[in-house]
């Protein structure tokens, strides 16, 4: 049976090394591959995910219920982290390519998070949207750029870019119940 | 407060504020009813953004990696001070040119190469505390007991043609590593070639070098981390500034030791 990440994190916050690892196995795919998403960069990456588990191990009390889902949490502490490494690290542009192909040999047995479907779900939803609204969650959502920042890049209002990013939002929520409703396609 | 507060609420959720400002924001977020309600709505709107990731699989031997380095985050407070030290260190060092040596025994080993290709990957935010007080420039005086403990040729990777030879003198019971390449590719803006020990995977910093025109290039470097050491790698690689802590470049030349 399953054990709760809620049951997991209490035990690493006691310095159980052992439900770091269960947990580790359990998110680094999803972590490893959202970093990745916004960072494009394995290297960075890496280091997110990195710096991710030892805030987990190295600061108690960091989640509590009150802060929702624990995953939700997790990834928004991982997306927090990516744009922090991606604006101290800005000048080292480099990609790790091929020494990366090589696959890891890893426990199987404890369950990992897999996404695959959802992960197909919310693109179709996202490809339905108007360009431009692709384009500021791009850049607010994964690039986590400023408010004037996405003013510069889109030419639009400063003044206009909080009311644009929610109406993209609520569009892809929209446009992901209808999906849903479909149904997907293997 | 120069602007509405309610404006910066975006900016607050993609961590874009300076620490006065998201003090200020939080305070303002505490008794304003409507950004709460907006920062609640946006994040349950983009709670699914993040499983629109295209799932990777993660670098090789990562999991090792960063395991080890997080358990033993709780000692790397003491750590960061070598940072500084480490980057000062790094001005000090000479950059010479040398006619390249002769060809010394291979010790070619593909096998071998492909596992120190894995060794040197990323190693995440690893800490090096660096303890270097010589004076490398120093070291040409004390030629008379130096003793070569090894020489080795390194293998330039896959469409590399550059060479490179590495000599561990003995000194003054320091080793002292002595690099010297030739046929480099030339460096653009800061970049610079770095030499890389490393041990079990963890890679230490050995030296950083540019070539001149003809693209040779050459360091000597007093090793000199705190305890004990068995080096089984050496490397080079092409790194974007002097002062990278751990490998972001390719590794162009490499030898087991």
């Amino acid at each position: 049976m399953r054990e709760h990440d809620l049951d997991l994190y209490r035990r690493i916050e006691a310095q159980d090394e052992n439900a770091l690892e269960l947990l580790y196995d359990r998110y680094e795919k999803l972590l490893f591959s959202f970093a990745f998403r916004m960072t494009n960069n394995k290297f960075l990456s890496e280091e997110v995910v990195q710096e991710v588990f030892t805030k987990l191990w190295t600061k108690k009390g960091m989640y509590d219920e009150s802060k929702g889902k624990f995953s939700s949490w997790l990834l928004t502490i991982t997306r927090n982290t990516s744009i922090d490494l991606l604006r101290k690290k800005k000048e080292t542009p480099y990609e790790l390519e091929e020494r990366d192909a090589l696959l890891d040999e890893r426990p199987s047995t404890e369950e990992v998070v897999e996404w695959k479907e959802s992960s197909e779900r919310i693109c179709t939803a996202v490809k339905e949207l108007t360009s431009e609204q692709q384009e500021i969650i791009e850049l607010f959502y994964f690039k986590g750029m400023s408010q004037s920042k996405i003013a510069t890049t889109c030419n639009i209002p400063l003044g206009t870019v909080k009311g644009r990013v929610r109406l993209a939002l609520k569009h892809l929520r929209e446009k992901l119940s209808n999906v849903q409703e479909r149904g997907v396609r293997e | 407060m120069t602007k509405n507060s309610c404006d910066v609420l975006l900016d607050y959720f993609n961590d874009q504020l300076t620490c006065e400002e998201r003090k200020e924001f939080e305070a303002h977020l505490q008794i304003c009813k409507d950004c709460q309600d907006e920062l609640k709505e946006l994040q349950e709107l983009t709670a699914d953004l993040p499983y629109s990731s295209e799932p990777i699989e993660p670098s090789a031997g990562m999991r090792e990696r960063v395991l080890s380095n997080v358990l033993q985050a709780e000692n790397s407070d003491m750590a960061m001070e070598g940072t500084e030290a480490e980057k000062n260190k790094t001005s000090n060092e000479r950059v010479t040119e040398i006619i390249p040596g002769k060809k010394v025994n291979k010790w070619y080993k593909p096998l071998v190469a492909a596992v120190l290709v894995l060794s040197l990957i990323g190693n995440g935010a690893a800490i090096i505390y660096i303890n270097q007080d010589e004076d490398v420039a120093d070291s040409g005086s004390e030629t008379i007991r130096d003793t070569i403990q090894r020489m080795e040729e390194l293998q330039p990777s896959e469409g590399v043609s550059a060479q490179a030879t590495a000599m561990m003198i003995e000194q003054n019971k320091n080793t002292n590593l002595v690099v010297q390449a030739s046929d480099l590719p030339p460096l653009e803006g800061e970049e610079t070639y770095q030499v890389w020990v490393v041990e079990d995977g963890k890679p230490y910093r050995a030296g950083t070098f540019v070539p001149n025109n003809n693209g040779l290039g050459a360091v000597s470097y007093v090793i000199n981390y705190e305890g004990n050491h068995k080096w089984d790698t050496i490397a080079i690689t092409k790194e974007p500034t002097a002062n990278s802590k751990t490998p972001q470049g390719n590794i162009l030349l490499s030898s087991p030791l």
